[in-house]
């Protein structure tokens, strides 16, 4: 054990509904900022779902050169600016070889936006009138693959794909990476852009989007009587991830410790979790025994929280018995995604971002809509409405895709050891 | 360097293939021996728009082998090739899933996921309207359901991941899965890939990317890595997976141990979005870490499954890279073949394919061939190529996958002497 490499988070990189840019976005957070809104750019014909949570304030033309611009995905744009983001933020120069770094994405779905304009290409106008452009720009492995080239990385990239619990796998992947000495940075997080007519269609024909369409700020609602889905969000989180000596050497502020990972599988059902929540609590064990620590220091859950009726509780069931009851019902447990909305692949890096900034400020992130507590959501502390000023020992963020894919990251303050 | 203890070694136990050479890993070793080409006309949509029209498509599959009907219904032509060829590994493994599901994991990649249920669905938007589109199409598309079904199907409970790197995706997967077990994540882990990307759009995009081959006339011929006359890959459609297994448990198990899988290397060209670096200088260092990664010595490089896929660039550069990694010297006495020419590029399943062709290599002590490799091109001179099977000792093999975005991986397997 002692002989273990490392990982610190030394830079965040973060696009949502709440802004460009670590310190707005942290802010906003903290402010219990409500993302959802009408959608107003996009023709959804007689779709009954018109509201998401865009990255309203992301301006391409601010990180990305033209012509890239005008050729790439959304979801590869919002990946390109968090990596130069990220990279400032952490004061980080990549090596003159780039080596040593690499970047390990997660996404759900890659360039909706690229393939599904090519496929009406196709449909009105031939099959000889497809872009070169429709499958480089629109593979998964494109935005991790377009910040290699952008910055030079010649490290491991890659892209991760479990669905809701992506950007969480990625972040757990990179760290093993760092740690078995195949990189000592990696860029890790993730991207995703999929507000789109056909996935707001999809998604509602699986009866899982809210319908607040009236009133679509109260919408998402975690953990509350009333919730009824999701709200479809959108952006990127990228976070600097350094083997520890290499960033005491440079001197970077080190933000917090990635010290555990977790992951497995429901085996259950294509689409519904399970609801004993059985297969979630041991990913979240897996990650505190990564850790090294007892379950019994985790102050702080940024749940998946992803307001679906059967989710929500089977989550909370998980949190209880991977904590025990007792500390279970001492934890803070909050869910920003009914903030910014359900960011698919990026979820998890979004997510795992605002619990490094936890760990770090001291500072917990309200769920906000909660206004009637679930009481199949209830035994845990839920942050609710205002944020919390605390000192954390620990603090786990949990994500959990379709497909039954669960993963769990435990991160520690940095105390300068 | 101290060698690996038994627990931090991880071995292949089973090979499960659904492929254009065959389905079940004898069929597929015995038709690559024979030098067959398991391509054709398409015979999956009407391609007479498409430039190519031609692809190695899996026939004689039938999913209701593998799958219950219910179940099929639900899953993509990629996760049912995904399903069947894991059932398949796990019977060659003789590995029974019980009281230990949750040390079981799986990794397995993909290029694109879901592509007929992707053009199904969105041409229902299109023509029908929103609320007509299935409820089921969505976790359809998606490219990590593949490996979610395979966890279901089977009851795997450990992690279950798909990793992307488009062509070079199913190798990330197993050298990712390696790792998994290594670290203590997982005892057992599937690892592979699956692909049906031979669809009206997906093909039809390929082909934009002025990366396919024309040869419409001549389908058997089209795939020809390293000749003079190669003008683009053949797509391939195939389901592949690997059991990897850490040593000490196999061992215990009494499980047929297949070959080692040892070292593993990952970089990347951050060159060009769709060409390889022309020095194949960063492929070269994904070889070198791979065989650092397992100790292994450059010397003991016997054969090489090269990733190959009969582009113009790719094919030279490819061949480069070996040369700087092996040495100019010990690269000349390297057996190197491309099974593309065999099976056609299978995208995210072709590196699972390729490592599985490798391990079978290993276990007969044969290199299979490179076909329709009639005239060598000269910028792919420096290797020993092989055009017809031949026996050959083989005590490390390398298998190479390199992906659209400049994503290079390398996996390097012994033979497993007792």
């Amino acid at each position: 054990m002692s002989t273990r490499r490392r990982v610190v988070i030394t830079g965040i990189g973060i696009i949502s509904g709440h802004g460009v840019g670590r310190e707005d976005v942290w802010r906003n957070a903290c402010n219990g900022m409500a993302c959802t809104a009408p959608i107003t750019d996009m023709e959804l014909g007689t779709s009954p779902v018109t509201i998401a949570a865009q990255a309203r304030d992301f301006v391409v033309d601010d990180f990305v050169e033209r012509r890239l611009a005008r050729r790439a995905d959304r979801v590869t744009h919002f990946a390109l600016a968090a990596a130069q983001l990220a990279t400032a933020d952490a004061g980080l120069t990549i090596s003159a070889d780039g080596r040593d770094t690499g970047i390990i994405l997660g996404t759900g779905t890659g360039g909706n936006h690229v393939r599904d304009e090519n496929y009406q290409t196709m449909i009105e106008r031939g099959v000889d009138r497809i872009s070169p452009f429709a499958i480089p720009y629109s593979m998964c492995n494109h935005p991790p693959a377009e910040v290699a080239m952008l910055l030079g990385l010649r490290g491991p990239t890659m892209a991760m794909v479990t669905a809701c619990a992506a950007g969480t796998d990625a972040i757990g992947t990179a760290t093993a990476i760092i740690r078995r000495g195949d990189a000592d940075v990696m860029l890790s997080g993730g991207t995703d852009a999929m507000i789109t007519p056909l996935w707001i269609a999809g998604f509602d024909a699986m009866r899982v989007l809210s319908h607040h369409q009236n009133d679509p700020a109260t919408a998402p609602r975690p953990f509350d009587s009333s919730r009824d889905g999701f709200v479809i969000g959108e952006g990127a989180a990228i976070l600097v991830l350094e083997e520890r000596e290499h960033a005491v050497r440079r001197g970077a502020s080190i933000l917090c410790e990635v010290a555990g990972y977790g992951a497995s599988a429901d085996a259950h059902h294509i689409t519904d979790p399970d609801p004993s929540g059985r297969s979630q609590a041991r990913a979240m064990r897996a990650a505190i025994a990564d850790a090294g620590i007892p379950a019994h220091e985790i102050d702080y859950v940024n749940a998946h929280g992803g307001a679906s009726r059967p989710g929500d509780p089977s989550e909370i069931a998980a949190i209880r018995a991977a904590l025990g009851e007792e500390h279970a019902a001492r934890t803070a447990v909050s869910a920003t995604k009914s903030m910014h909305g359900h960011c698919m692949g990026a979820t998890g890096a979004i997510e795992g971002a605002f619990t490094a900034l936890a760990v770090a400020n001291g500072i917990i992130p309200p769920t906000i809509n909660l206004t009637e507590l679930d009481p199949e959501c209830v035994g845990v502390d839920h942050v609710i409405g205002q944020a919390r000023t605390t000192t954390l020992r620990a603090a786990m963020s949990s994500n959990n895709g379709l497909g039954g894919h669960n993963a769990a990251i435990v991160l520690l303050p940095w105390g300068g050891e | 360097m101290t060698p690996r203890p038994l627990n931090a070694r991880v071995v292949i136990t089973g090979i499960g293939l659904v492929s254009p050479l065959g389905i079940g890993k004898a069929e597929v070793w015995e038709a690559a021996r024979q030098g067959r080409s398991g391509a054709g006309p398409v015979t999956l949509f009407d391609a007479s728009a498409h430039g190519a029209q031609i692809a190695f498509e899996v026939t004689g599959f039938d999913p209701l082998t593998f799958i219950d009907k219910r179940a099929a219904r639900r899953m993509d032509r990629s996760s049912q090739l995904a399903v069947a060829a894991a059932g398949l590994a796990i019977e060659d493994a003789g590995l029974v899933i019980g009281a230990d599901a949750e040390r079981i994991g799986a990794v397995i990649s993909t290029g694109n996921g879901g592509n007929a249920t992707y053009e199904e669905a969105h041409h229902t938007l299109l023509t029908r309207g929103p609320e007509r589109i299935s409820p089921v199409a969505l976790p359809m598309i998606i490219c990590n359901m593949a490996a979610g079904h395979v966890s279901m199907t089977y009851g795997l409970q450990g992690p279950v991941s798909c990793i992307l790197t488009a062509c070079a995706s199913s190798l990330h997967a197993i050298g990712e899965a390696a790792d998994m077990i290594r670290r203590g994540a997982a005892d057992v882990m599937l690892a592979g890939g699956s692909e049906a990307a031979v669809t009206p759009y997906a093909m039809g995009a390929l082909d934009a990317s002025r990366a396919m081959s024309h040869r419409n006339d001549d389908p058997t011929g089209a795939s020809r890595p390293f000749d003079l006359n190669r003008d683009g890959f053949v797509l391939g459609e195939a389901g592949a997976v690997l059991v990897l297994e850490r040593m000490d448990l196999a061992l215990a198990r009494n499980a047929p141990i297949i070959a080692e899988m040892s070292g593993y290397g990952a970089t990347s060209d951050a060159h060009h979005i769709t060409e390889p670096h022309p020095e194949g200088s960063e492929q070269a260092r994904a070889m070198t870490r791979a065989l650092a990664s397992g100790q292994i010595d450059a010397s003991t490089v016997d054969h090489v499954n090269a990733h190959a896929t009969s582009t113009v660039a790719g094919d030279a550069s490819e061949v480069h890279g070996i040369i700087t990694a092996l040495g100019g010297d010990h690269a000349a006495s390297v057996a190197v073949s491309a099974t593309k020419s065999m099976h056609g590029h299978c995208l995210g399943a072709t590196g699972a394919l390729e490592a599985a062709l490798t391990t079978l290599a290993i276990t007969h002590q044969m290199v299979p061939p490179t076909i329709n490799l009639t005239d060598l091109d000269p910028a792919c001179e420096g290797v020993d190529h092989v055009r017809t099977a031949r026996a050959h000792r083989i005590r490390t093999a390398l298998c190479s996958g390199f992906g659209f975005g400049g994503h290079n991986a390398v996996i390097a397997l012994e033979a497993v002497t007792a």
